[in-house]
This record gives structure tokens, C-alpha cells and sequence, in this order.
């Protein structure tokens, strides 16, 4: 069929000058399914809408938050998360402290040689624990946050991380008057163990839990004072107006006038060692793979444009006819009705030795199974009961009953038809005479 | 807008200058470690991906501001509207750019995919400006029914062949795909038998009921039983005085009889038996017997039906007959409701209102789906001559025939009972005065036919 919306005749076939002037209105020209670029904007332009309403809107609440930026590493000084520190160290400069935000090992050593309290807020461990030494050798007041084990080996050798206390601490127990003007700590406090030798050698602990430690430890290290914290929990944002964790945070840090508030980054890592593999490789190894990764893309696209929409095929009704066969075939199975499913066997062979025996319709099945018996020359009561009275007790029974109905009818019309042809219908109309 | 697969290749080319880059700058700086010395080629590595992929990038919107476009085409289909199920058949789509650029496109027509297009449906195509070229597809449908094809998709490709640009366009066409009609090769032994009915080969039938044609004389070969003595004493033989000539009355088969088929498109016509639909051989039998009555005089009409007319081929003859049939049978499909057997008396009253052949083909399963069938037959029995044709299932005799495990003896006692009920249900139909014809899907068309030969012998119609 000719099926076109403008079929051209072909006498006024090559246009030669048309393109210019028929631009836009060529009767002869197929209409587009695809919309054109212009057209799929304007249909989707309430989608559009919509989206830059939300993207705008979402954006607006962000800047409105604050929360788009950036929380900063725990214990930041300029970090007002739950986790930063933001509200101790502003409350230090509004005392007059003088704190000074470092994030470089060297600057923090150059404030200590100044005189200033450092404080070392490292709780991703990013600090090498020999440079930790290194500024305990240097710093007159060291205040270290949340040591880890080899940080704390270095620092003070007998002192040893605890695990957490079971609650909020109550009572200093200790000579160190920030901590006796604090008095209490909230809840989820660390705990340290001091031992005899760093007893000895001048630490002393104070917020003890029990006999399983204190929750912080006090001792004079090779350049100066340390001061040993073993949770944020004090200095934190989130707790640090709980208790008495206020008091003891600004008693220990506000002792002098200077403050430098060191929380070690990701260049604090390693910087002594060899460098490592990902140094030592070529620089045009990442661009190749970001080449790869967009090459990656653009095959997907290459492959995955599909050249056209979808066609739909009508399907017919379709019913394979053996199902119902096989159903009910399981049917028998599962309830294991093994008399009714031999009667259907018998049924039909009875009907068929009938006609094979040639006897009157009328013939009962005993009739049947006598004559039968007769033709083949077996015994008729045996072959009665095969073919009505046995009933099969299980199912190797019912197996060998179905295999011997079998072999009767095949053995009736071996006998009375030897050259028939056993799968010739008897329905089959004859040639016309 | 698509990309192509050589400007993935292009792309992926890109690895070259971004790895000579690195290298060569990584080597030039002099710098003292390693470690520097990746940092600077990195940096030039970085730079040649930039800039390798602004070329490509840039390359690739040139080309696709010089392909031309895939809209500004005229469409134009040639297509044969009939073609027989089985059979090639050539589809035209003459593509004509009305654009300003010369169109280098490739063309993929939207065909269903039971159309069955032959090797890939991609034609590549170069139009010049305001010229035409025609792309060919050749189709071997897959199923009967209108194949139909909606849309045209024209990929346009620029000069490099880096970017196309790609359009959807309406182009509708229609395929009419009719029934194989594969029984056709039982047509011409059935043809030689009906022409011996005819008395046009030289063998005199005698049949019962046959119409009485004419008288002749007697020639050596003739049946003596149909010498008529009485017009054999009423001629006088010329050239011997007083003697007479032996006169033989001649017989052919009754003609201008009426077959109404009745096929029945409901949900027994969906089982597919041994592969292929109850409908289509259903179909298959229709066409043949039709074929065979057409020839043999009669005057055929047909019915699809379900609880509704779904075709019907009522008042053709000869070659439109056959026609017309395949026409309408093509897009009737099985729809999965009940047939509405009480309204067919009616719809046979409709056809016509003489005693005709009714034939039913449909399928004679169990009694609780035959109810309607058994309940209208006494209606059709009372006045036309009824034959129910039903499609058996080989399988089902051969599952009864299985003893060897437990599994195939239930098969076969499930096989077993729907035998008997078929057995039953045919039973029924003869017990109300109907014939039935029984046989798988290859031998029903050749059984039916038979049939109505046998039938046309005795005279019985």
C-alpha cells in the first residue's frame, strides 16, 4: 500500500531550486514523530520549571542553613558541628585568649617555641607519634585530645588507654585546679590507666572511674607540662555544656594567654618516608583513565542509541492443549489415585478390545474380558481381574497393571488382526463407490 | 543526535598525545625526583586531555552542523498489499531529500517484527540534493494478519561521520498477510475424483441419489444396470428394421447445493495442537473444501463466530470465492471467550434458507465445554445436513500408549480420559443426528474433503 501522507507524483520530482525558497512548508515533506529540539523543550518546559524551582529552592535552604558548608574535621576550631569545637574556641577569644588556628606541623612547633599552649586535636590520628614527641619536647604547655595508642606510648610511657567510662564522672580527685573547679564530666568520657612507673615519674590522674581508670591524666613532659585528655567528649560542641566539661575545657586551655589550636590534616601523614607508589607513577596514568572512563561513556552511548522507537507487536492467543492433559496427569499424581487413573485405562481399552473382538455394544466387561481371554488364550479369570476387579496397592502395581492392560490389547489385535495397521482410524471415510 | 562508532575511535585515540605529552614534559623539566618529575608530565598529560577532547568534541559539532536534515525527506512506499503467508515479498521505501545538503543517511524502516525483514534492517543511503533513492527490504511474514509498518527512522550522518543526526518520521503501511492455504496439494486428487463423479472421465457412476442428467446410447463399457429399458423399446433402430437401440440413462452429481462453514474463532480455537492453532487449520479445511465445492458447483458461504460475526464470505464464487476468503480470514485471531452457540441457527438462517451442508469446525473436547454445541445441534440437524469437524491431538493418543513409569502411566491415564471424553462428546453429536470428522491438523483439510465427497456420491446433500 502506498501509505504515505504526501505521495509526490513523480512528474515534478527534482526541485532544483526549491530548497532556499520552499524552506519551511513542503507539502511533500513526511511529518516528524521525534520532536525537534525546540519543540521537546517547550513540551517539557513545565518539568523544567518545576525542576529549577526545586534546584533553586534547595540551594535557598542550604545558604539559609549555613549547611552548605563544609563541617570540617572533628574538633575544627571554626568547625560549629556537633563534632567541631567551635564554641570553646570562640568563648577563649572572647576571654582574651589569643588561639590561633594551625593545620601545619611546623607552624604548630613555632607557636610552641612562642610560649603558647598547643593543643593537638587529632582524633583521625593523622600525626606521625615522633612528631608528637617532637612538639612535647618543644611546647611548655601541651594539651593532646584523644591520643591513640602509639601517640600516648610516645608521649607518656606508663600511661595506657582504658576503654570508656561507664558514666558521667563525679569528683576531680586531683590537684590540678581546673580539674577541681569542674568538678563533674558528662557521660562518655575515655579513660587512661596510669601506672606506678609514671607515677613515679610525676603523672597524676584525675575524674577517676572506679579502679578502671581516669579520664584525664596530668604529667610533666621533656619540655613542659602535658595535659592528656582521653575523649573529645569536653571539648566537643554537641556536650561540651554538660556537666562540668565547660569548666575543665576552658580551665586547661585558658591558663596562658596564647593559644594554638593544632588539629593535624591529611599532609601531616608520612612526610619523612619514601615515596610511594602513586608519587612514582607517570603523570599521564590519571588523565588516560579519565580518558577511558569518558570513553567508557560515549561507547555506551554509541551502542545504547536505539535507531528509532520501540515497534509494538499484537500478540495472539496462544493455548498449548497438552496442558490441560499434563494437569490433570499431575493432578492424579499428587493425590495418587491409582484405581481411578487404571479405570481410565481400562475404560478405554475395554472400548477398544470391543470393537477389535467384535462384539455387540451391549456387552458387559466381564463379557469383554472373557472374550479377550478367549482370543489370546490366557486364563479368563486372570484376565478378568486385570481388566476390572485388582485394584493396585501402590504404585509398582498400578506400573506393571497399566504395562499388562497394554500388552492384552496388543496381543487381542496381534491375534484377530495380524496385518491391521493399529494406528488407522476407524473413522476414516472410505474412497466413494 | 547519535554518535558514531569512529568517533569513539577518535577518542580513544586521544591516549596518544595525552601519554607523549606526559612523557615528553615529564622528561624536559630536569626536575630532581621522581616524584617531580610525574607532577610536571601529569600536568601536561592533563592539558592534552583538555584540548584532545575541545577537538573532538568540537570536530564532532561541525559535523553534525554539516549533516543534512533527516526531517526535510518526501516518503514514498511501494509495498504489494497481499502476499501469502510463507512467501518473500519485496518492500520499496523511496526516500527523497528535499533539503539543502546532500543526505548521507541510513534508513531503518519500522517494520513489526513478525513482517520478518530478511538481514538487517539498515539501508545506507547517499542523496543528492532534491533527488530520490529507493531502499529495498525483503519480507517473509511470520504470521498471518495485517503486518503493518508506522515509522521511518533516518540517521543523517555530517562529512567525518563522527555526529548524525536522527528523525522519526510517519510513514504507515499496511502488508495483508493471508493463510498459507498449504492443504492446496490434497486440491488436485480431490479435483480427479469429483471430475469421476462428474461422468467427465469416461467411468459411469451410478449413484443413489445423483441426479438424472440425460439418455444416450449405449456404447460397449457402459454399466448394463443403467440401460432404461423403456426408452430402449420407445427407439427404433434405422438402420435394422424392427430391431431397437439399447438407450442407458446418464447420471451426474447433484450441483448447486449449499455448504455453509461455520468456524468457530472462540477460546478452543486458541489450543495449538502438534504446532499450529486449532483456528489456522480450522482455516485450512475451510479453504479446502471450498475450493472443492466451488469446482464441483455447489455454492459456498462462510462465517466466523464467536459471540459475533467475525467474518463472513457469503455470495462469491469460483476464483473470488477463494479470494475473498483468505482476504477475510487473515486477521481473524482466537479471542479467549465462550462461543455463543445458540445464535447459530440464526446466523445459518441468515446465509441461507435451503437444506444445506452446515459444516462446524471446532474443537470437541469435554462435555462440560461442548454443552452449547450439544444443546444447539437438534435446531441445525432438523434442517440441514450437519457435519462437526474438531481437530484431534496425536499426542494424546500417543501418551496413552506410555507404561513405562509411574509418571507416563498418569500421563497416559490423563491422555486416556480426555479421549473419552472427546469419544463421548462425539458420540453425543452423532446421537443427534450430526456426522463428525475427527483427525489431526495435517490430515483434518484431506478428511473433510473426503467427506463431502463421499457425501456428494451417495447423493445425501
Amino acid at each position: 500500500m502506498n501509505g504515505t501522507n504526501a505521495p509526490a507524483p513523480p512528474a515534478e520530482l527534482p526541485a532544483p531550486e526549491t530548497p532556499a525558497t520552499a524552506r519551511d512548508a513542503d507539502p511533500r515533506q513526511a511529518t516528524s514523530i521525534t520532536p525537534t529540539l525546540r519543540g521537546g523543550l517547550r513540551r517539557a518546559r513545565t518539568w523544567i520549571a518545576i525542576g529549577a524551582v526545586a534546584i533553586l529552592g534547595a540551594v535557598a535552604l542550604l545558604v539559609l542553613q549555613g549547611g552548605i558548608r563544609g563541617g570540617g574535621p572533628p574538633l575544627g576550631a571554626d568547625n560549629p558541628a556537633p563534632a567541631g569545637a567551635k564554641a570553646v574556641v570562640e568563648v577563649l577569644r572572647a576571654q582574651g585568649v589569643e588561639v590561633d588556628e594551625v593545620s601545619a606541623f611546623d607552624d604548630a612547633r613555632s607557636a610552641a617555641r612562642g610560649g603558647a599552649t598547643v593543643v593537638v586535636a587529632d582524633v583521625a590520628g593523622f600525626l606521625d607519634p615522633e612528631r608528637l614527641g617532637e612538639l612535647a619536647d618543644t611546647a611548655e604547655r601541651l594539651v593532646v585530645i584523644a591520643p591513640d595508642f602509639a601517640s600516648l606510648d610516645a608521649l607518656a610511657e606508663g600511661v595506657r588507654l582504658a576503654g570508656t567510662a561507664s558514666g558521667a564522672l563525679d569528683g576531680a580527685a586531683c590537684e590540678l585546679p581546673a580539674a577541681e573547679r569542674a568538678g563533674t564530666l558528662s557521660d562518655g568520657q575515655g579513660l587512661l590507666r596510669i601506672d606506678d612507673g609514671a607515677r613515679a615519674a610525676g603523672w597524676q590522674g584525675c575524674f577517676p572511674d572506679g579502679e578502671f581508670g581516669f579520664a584525664l591524666a596530668e604529667g610533666p613532659g621533656d619540655g613542659g607540662r602535658i595535659t592528656i585528655v582521653a575523649a573529645p567528649t569536653a571539648f566537643a560542641n554537641e556536650t561540651i555544656d554538660e556537666a562540668g566539661n565547660a569548666a575543665l575545657a576552658l580551665g586547661i586551655l585558658g591558663e596562658t594567654g596564647a593559644l594554638a589550636w593544632y588539629v593535624p590534616g591529611i599532609e601531616d601523614v608520612d612526610a619523612a618516608t619514601a615515596p610511594t607508589l602513586g608519587e612514582l607513577t607517570p603523570g599521564w596514568v590519571t588523565p588516560v583513565i579519565l580518558l577511558l572512563i569518558v570513553l567508557v561513556v560515549v561507547a555506551a552511548v554509541w551502542r545504547g542509541r536505539r535507531f528509532g522507537p520501540l515497534v509494538a507487536e499484537d500478540l495472539v492467543v496462544d493455548v498449548p492443549v497438552a496442558e490441560t492433559r499434563e494437569g490433570r496427569a499431575r493432578l492424579y499424581e499428587r493425590s495418587a489415585v491409582r484405581t481411578h487413573a487404571l479405570d481410565q485405562l481400562r475404560i478405554g481399552a475395554l472400548g477398544r478390545l470391543l470393537g477389535i473382538l467384535k462384539l455387540p455394544r451391549s456387552a458387559d466387561v466381564r463379557e469383554i474380558a472373557h472374550a479377550a481371554a478367549l482370543a489370546t488364550g490366557r486364563d479368563p479369570y486372570a484376565t478378568e481381574r486385570l481388566l476390572v476387579d485388582e485394584e493396585p496397592a501402590d504404585d509398582r502395581r498400578l506400573v506393571e497393571l497399566a504395562a499388562a492392560i497394554h500388552e492384552l490389547e496388543a496381543e487381542v489385535r496381534r491375534t484377530l488382526r495380524p496385518d491391521a495397521d493399529p494406528t488407522q482410524s476407524t473413522e476414516r471415510p472410505g474412497r466413494p463407490s | 543526535m547519535t554518535i558514531s562508532g569512529r568517533f569513539v575511535l577518535l577518542l580513544a585515540l586521544g591516549v596518544v598525545p595525552i601519554v607523549v605529552a606526559g612523557a615528553l614534559a615529564g622528561a624536559a623539566s630536569g626536575a630532581p625526583t621522581p616524584a617531580a618529575v610525574a607532577a610536571a608530565g601529569g600536568q601536561a598529560a592533563w592539558l592534552a586531555l583538555l584540548a584532545w577532547a575541545a577537538l573532538c568534541a568540537g570536530l564532532g559539532a561541525i559535523d553534525l552542523s554539516l549533516a543534512g536534515s533527516p526531517r526535510r525527506v518526501a516518503l514514498q512506499r511501494e509495498l504489494p498489499p497481499r502476499v501469502r503467508l510463507g512467501e518473500a515479498v519485496e518492500s520499496h521505501l523511496i526516500v527523497q531529500n528535499l533539503g539543502g545538503r546532500a543526505l548521507r543517511a541510513v534508513v531503518r524502516d519500522g517494520w513489526q517484527p513478525s513482517a520478518g525483514v530478511v538481514g538487517p534492517n539498515r539501508s545506507p543511503l547517499r542523496i543528492p540534493t532534491g533527488e530520490r533513492r529507493r531502499a529495498t527490504l525483503v519480507l517473509v511474514p511470520r504470521r498471518r494478519g495485517d503486518r503493518r509498518v508506522g515509522q521511518v527512522t533516518i540517521r543523517s550522518a555530517g562529512p567525518l561521520g563522527l555526529w548524525s543526526r536522527q528523525a522519526t518520521l510517519a510513514a504507515p503501511g499496511v502488508l495483508r498477510v493471508l493463510p498459507p492455504f498449504a492443504s492446496r496439494v490434497h486440491l488436485p486428487s480431490r479435483l480427479t475424483r469429483l471430475r469421476e463423479l462428474d461422468g467427465r472421465t469416461p467411468i459411469l457412476i451410478r449413484g443413489q441419489g445423483t441426479e438424472f442428467d440425460s439418455i444416450r446410447e449405449y456404447v460397449r463399457g457402459d454399466d448394463v444396470r443403467s440401460i432404461d429399458w423403456r426408452a430402449t423399446a420407445r427407439r427404433t433402430d434405422p438402420d435394422a428394421p424392427g430391431g431397437t437401440r439399447l438407450m442407458v440413462r446418464t447420471w451426474r452429481p447433484e450441483r448447486d447445493r449449499r455448504i455453509v462453514i461455520v468456524t468457530d474463532t472462540s477460546r478452543t480455537a486458541a489450543a495449538r495442537i502438534a504446532d499450529e492453532p486449532r483456528l489456522d487449520t480450522a482455516f485450512e479445511a475451510s479453504l479446502l473444501l471450498s475450493a472443492l465445492a466451488s469446482h464441483a458447483g455447489d455454492r459456498v458461504d462462510w462465517l466466523a463466530w464467536d459471540r459475533r460475526v467475525r467474518g463472513r464470505v457469503h455470495g462469491a464464487n469460483g476464483a473470488e470465492l477463494l479470494a475473498k476468503l483468505v482476504d477475510v480470514m487473515s486477521t481473524i485471531d482466537p479471542e479467549l471467550i465462550e462461543a455463543d452457540w445458540a445464535a447459530v441457527p440464526a446466523q445459518v438462517r441468515r446465509l441461507t434458507s435451503r437444506r444445506a451442508l452446515v459444516v462446524l469446525l471446532t474443537g470437541v473436547d469435554s462435555p462440560a465445554n461442548a454443552a452449547g454445541l450439544l444443546a444447539m445441534l437438534p435446531q441445525l440437524t432438523s434442517r440441514h445436513f450437519v457435519i462437526v469437524a474438531s481437530v484431534a491431538d496425536p499426542d494424546a493418543v500417543a501418551a496413552s500408549g506410555g507404561t513405562d513409569d509411574l509418571d507416563q502411566v498418569y500421563r497416559a491415564a490423563a491422555a486416556e480420559r480426555g479421549l473419552l471424553d472427546g469419544a463421548r462428546v462425539e458420540a453425543a453429536i452423532r446421537r443427534l443426528g450430526a456426522e463428525t470428522v475427527s483427525a489431526p491438523p495435517q490430515e483434518l483439510p484431506p478428511a473433510l474433503a473426503d467427506r463431502y465427497l463421499a457425501l456428494k456420491a451417495a447423493g445425501r446433500l
